[in-house]
């Protein structure tokens, strides 16, 4: 039979930064299966893709589908060969329903003039043959993100594609949707579908490919059988090194409170409640970790307590001062440290260089400025040993940071953040978007100062990341506390109960239900 | 007191709609081009280019009408060649619009006084002012009649244009496409809708319009050119569309509401001792608190949601409280 796709001896060299993005790569899938293709931030995997779906020409190399050779120059090509892609980042339009967002480009018209009733009824039609139930009319804003993925799904299969690349798309999901995705994508392998799955998680590659292919410096290092081999063969693989997957962590004895939350509710811009008489506090050589799936008020907490919004009702101390009204250069002076959710917009201003970005929070301490001018030499001396103990190799002390690759930034966050020796953490998603390497180095840092004896308050919407971390577990859910675990006995089923919004009787009575049943 | 109300009459309608009608049209065109995710601040220099072309080529071609196709097509070269800078080199859309602004106010001064050889304003009597014209049947309704009876093709065509185009906004699959290109361009680009081909079209439409709007100012309303003539209502017109939400219905009542005011600050410089000068002042004092309210409307918004929701936190806890 032939291969539904083969991609032979790709090459792609980006002459403006120097990578050699793709090198001689090799790549096959057959219908009806599901190749991961996995490998870290900058490995080459995207441009492989952009490749395959014409929106990047290669140097060299041949694409084969069906076993017949073709030229993709334009992702028209690729659509008329039948490769669909869904992007990372949705490409839909917010106001517009779901049925017009499937539908957009080949609407059904009379002289130029559409047809609502027509579009919904082919939608439905469409959601009804792949089993994939969706609200035509819903606006795209109001659905959750999993839905928001099936629409961009639906848009693919709309356009007859046969070859499906679904780029990182569970970086976004609730482990619900993620579980819901996985069984989309074995049932459209079952209906005689190719899918290309992007991932850097690989439980996933484990729970939902046949064949997996990794990457590594643009090289093509190793195309296995999913069932001839296992997650630390990948990791080593993709690395190029052993990697610890789960960071060692001693037990200690914490200390006393260092941050406490009491009653703190905060409204959204509706005037709803975003947060509503939330307490909670965070000890002294403790990581508490914070789950819950995106959207359940994580953002706004974590604005609150680092000072960058107003909260209603509540209070909140450190180190039992009350510094509810105090500002965020105070909450800073005061100790707390802030690795924000979004290191691009929020944590770093890559307009500027490494200096710059290392001092931006205490640039006006005597240590680096004397009457209103900064002191160059300081300030690169301090750079420089932020440089050498957060190991963050590819930055230089006065160049600029808008080149280095998320990892290396999220570094220079961190290396800001924690080497003012603070009492109290908080780290946002940390490790969103990182490769397997950098989550490793961040881990390990958390728990470190963990261990020199700070409080770290953990966000997190990775299950995995709470429960290798947390020495407490507190799971958010629509704006309250829903539980609250010891990390120590706390089981992933519990914590996954608290996040969809249930309560841990439920999980009892479930078990004993399902006891029953298997006897 | 009589004498204020005085001015409260259909006149005052009847000159309110013929001061709103070029401001209806370039708001309209600004507002498609929101739609389509392009900013067009250039209104005002396709407005100006209108009333100058506008009434030269009425001259030269010794008819109005044939004058005002000539306008509008100069409007439209006018949005093509912006469309293409911003498009093939990538020009910032605030600049390119400084410099169109800045490029045409001096360039029909220029033209006019090499042609013409005059300073402040050009006009001959062979030129033809647009001419009214009754609707049969409509003129005859009591009171209504006189309201939306008795002005030139320009003002119906503004009236045209505004359901023409929320009906292709809204109803067609043209009209979609701009609102996708606007809202997400590269999910309108991922599924083979040309970005660049919709936007230079509005930039097009956008200077037909507010060239038509010009001429109305140089051949339908008055029968003269005078330096910089569209004197800031193309700027009015990105107030309107703004004010409007980019919808056509409510742009073109926000342009309505912009003329009723300047027709209402030219009649009553007729029966108050106010100095003219301040009176005159009034429709950019009404533009100035509309935009004020617009870039506030959020905020606004957002404090008296917070406000609430405070309220209710202290209510719950005075029941907890009392309990």
């Amino acid at each position: 039979m032939a291969l539904a796709l083969e991609m032979k001896g790709i090459t792609k060299y980006f002459s403006s930064t120097d990578v050699q993005a793709n090198d001689n790569v090799n790549l096959t899938v057959e219908a009806g299966e599901v190749l991961a293709l996995v490998g870290e931030n900058g490995a080459g995997k995207t441009t492989l893709m952009n490749i395959l779906y014409g929106l990047i020409k290669p140097d060299s190399g041949e694409i084969f589908i069906n076993g017949e050779k073709v030229q993709i120059g334009h992702p028209d090509d690729a659509i008329k060969n039948g490769i669909g892609m869904v992007h990372q980042h949705f490409k839909l339009v917010p106001s517009f329903t779901v049925a017009q967002n499937i539908i957009l480009g080949m609407e059904p018209n009379k002289a130029g003039f559409l047809s609502p009733k027509e579009e919904n009824k082919v939608v439905k039609e469409l959601a009804d043959k792949f089993n994939l139930p969706v609200d035509p009319k819903a606006q795209i804003r109001d659905l959750p993100v999993g839905m928001q993925q099936r629409v961009e799904i639906l848009k693919v299969l709309l356009r007859e594609a046969k070859i499906l690349i679904l780029d990182e798309p569970t970086a976004v999901l609730t482990p619900q949707e993620v579980k819901e995705l996985m069984d989309v994508v074995r049932q459209l392998a079952k209906m005689g579908y190719s899918v290309i799955f992007i991932t850097h998680k690989l439980i996933e590659v484990m729970e939902v490919a046949d064949k997996v292919s990794v990457m590594r410096a643009g090289k093509n290092v190793g195309n296995k059988k999913v069932s001839d081999t296992n997650i630390p063969d990948l990791a080593r693989m993709m690395v190029g090194r052993e990697v610890l997957l789960r960071v060692k962590k001693d037990t200690i004895q914490r200390g006393k409170p260092v941050f406490e939350a009491k009653d703190v509710s905060v409204s959204d811009v509706h005037g709803l409640a975003a947060i509503s008489h939330v307490s909670f506090n965070v000890h002294e050589g403790e990581i508490v970790g914070l789950a819950g799936v995106s959207g359940n008020g994580q953002t706004e907490l974590v604005e609150v307590i680092s000072g960058m919004r107003p909260l209603d009702g509540g209070n909140l101390y450190l180190n039992e001062q009350d510094i509810t009204q105090a500002n965020v250069r105070d909450r800073r002076n005061a100790g707390v440290a802030h690795i924000p959710e979004d290191r691009m917009e929020v944590g770093l201003n890559l307009q500027t260089n490494l200096d710059e970005n290392l001092i931006i929070s205490r640039y006006n301490q005597s240590e680096f400025s004397k009457f209103g001018f900064l002191l160059g030499k300081s300030i690169s001396r301090f750079a420089e040993t932020v440089v050498k103990s957060f190991s963050i190799a590819a930055a230089k002390p006065g160049e600029d940071i808008s080149m280095l690759s998320g990892g290396n930034l999220q570094k220079v966050v961190v290396g800001r953040e924690l080497s003012g020796q603070p009492s109290f953490i908080i780290a946002n998603q940390p490790t969103r978007g990182l490769d397997v390497g950098s989550i490793e180095f961040v881990h390990k840092t958390l728990i470190e100062e963990r261990d020199r004896g700070a409080g770290v308050l953990l966000v997190s919407v990775e299950l995995e990341e709470i429960m290798a971390l947390a020495d407490r577990i507190l799971v958010l859910f629509r704006g309250q506390i829903q539980g609250e675990l010891d990390a120590k006995t706390a089981t992933e089923e519990e914590v996954g109960i608290l996040m969809a919004g249930g309560k841990l009787s439920d999980l009892q009575t479930n078990q004993a239900k399902s006891g029953k049943e298997s006897k | 007191m009589t004498g204020f109300f005085s001015v409260f009459t259909v006149e005052l309608l009847n000159s309110g709609i013929r001061l709103a009608t070029p401001v209806i049209l370039a708001a309209l065109g600004g507002a498609l081009c929101n739609k389509a995710g392009v900013l067009n601040l250039a209104l005002e220099s396709m407005m100006l280019m209108g009333a100058f072309v506008g009434i030269v080529s009425a001259y030269f071609v010794g008819n109005s009408y044939i004058g005002l196709l000539i306008a509008m097509a100069s409007g439209g070269l006018l949005g093509l060649v912006f469309a293409f800078l911003y498009h093939k080199y990538d020009v910032d859309l605030v600049i390119l619009a400084i410099a169109f602004n800045l490029i045409i106010q001096e360039l029909t001064v220029y033209v006019m006084r090499v042609m013409f050889g005059n300073v402040g304003s050009w006009s001959d009597p062979s030129i033809n002012r647009i001419p009214d014209i009754e609707i049969p049947l409509i003129k005859d309704i009591p009171v209504l009649g006189n309201i939306l009876s008795g002005y030139n093709i320009i003002v119906y065509f503004s009236w045209a244009v505004t359901i023409v185009m929320y009906l292709v906004l809204y109803k067609m699959k043209f009209g979609r496409h701009i609102r996708a290109v606007g809202e997400n361009r590269e999910a309108a680009e991922t599924v083979g809708i040309n970005a660049v081909r919709i936007q230079t079209m509005a930039l097009i439409i956008s200077g037909v319009l507010s060239a038509l709007g010009g001429a109305f100012l140089s051949i339908g309303h008055l029968k003269l050119f005078t330096r910089n003539m569209s004197n800031g209502r193309g700027w009015t017109a990105v107030a309107a569309a703004l004010f409007g939400a980019n919808h056509p219905i409510g742009t073109a009542l926000a342009s309505l509401f912009f003329g009723l005011t300047e027709a209402f600050a030219v009649r009553i410089q007729n029966v108050t001792d106010l100095p003219p000068n301040l009176v005159e002042l009034l429709p950019n004092f009404a533009t100035l608190i509309v935009l004020i309210f617009i870039a506030l409307r959020e905020k606004l918004r957002e404090n008296n949601a917070r406000r609430r929701f405070r309220a209710e936190l202290r209510a719950e806890e005075q029941q907890k409280a009392a309990s």
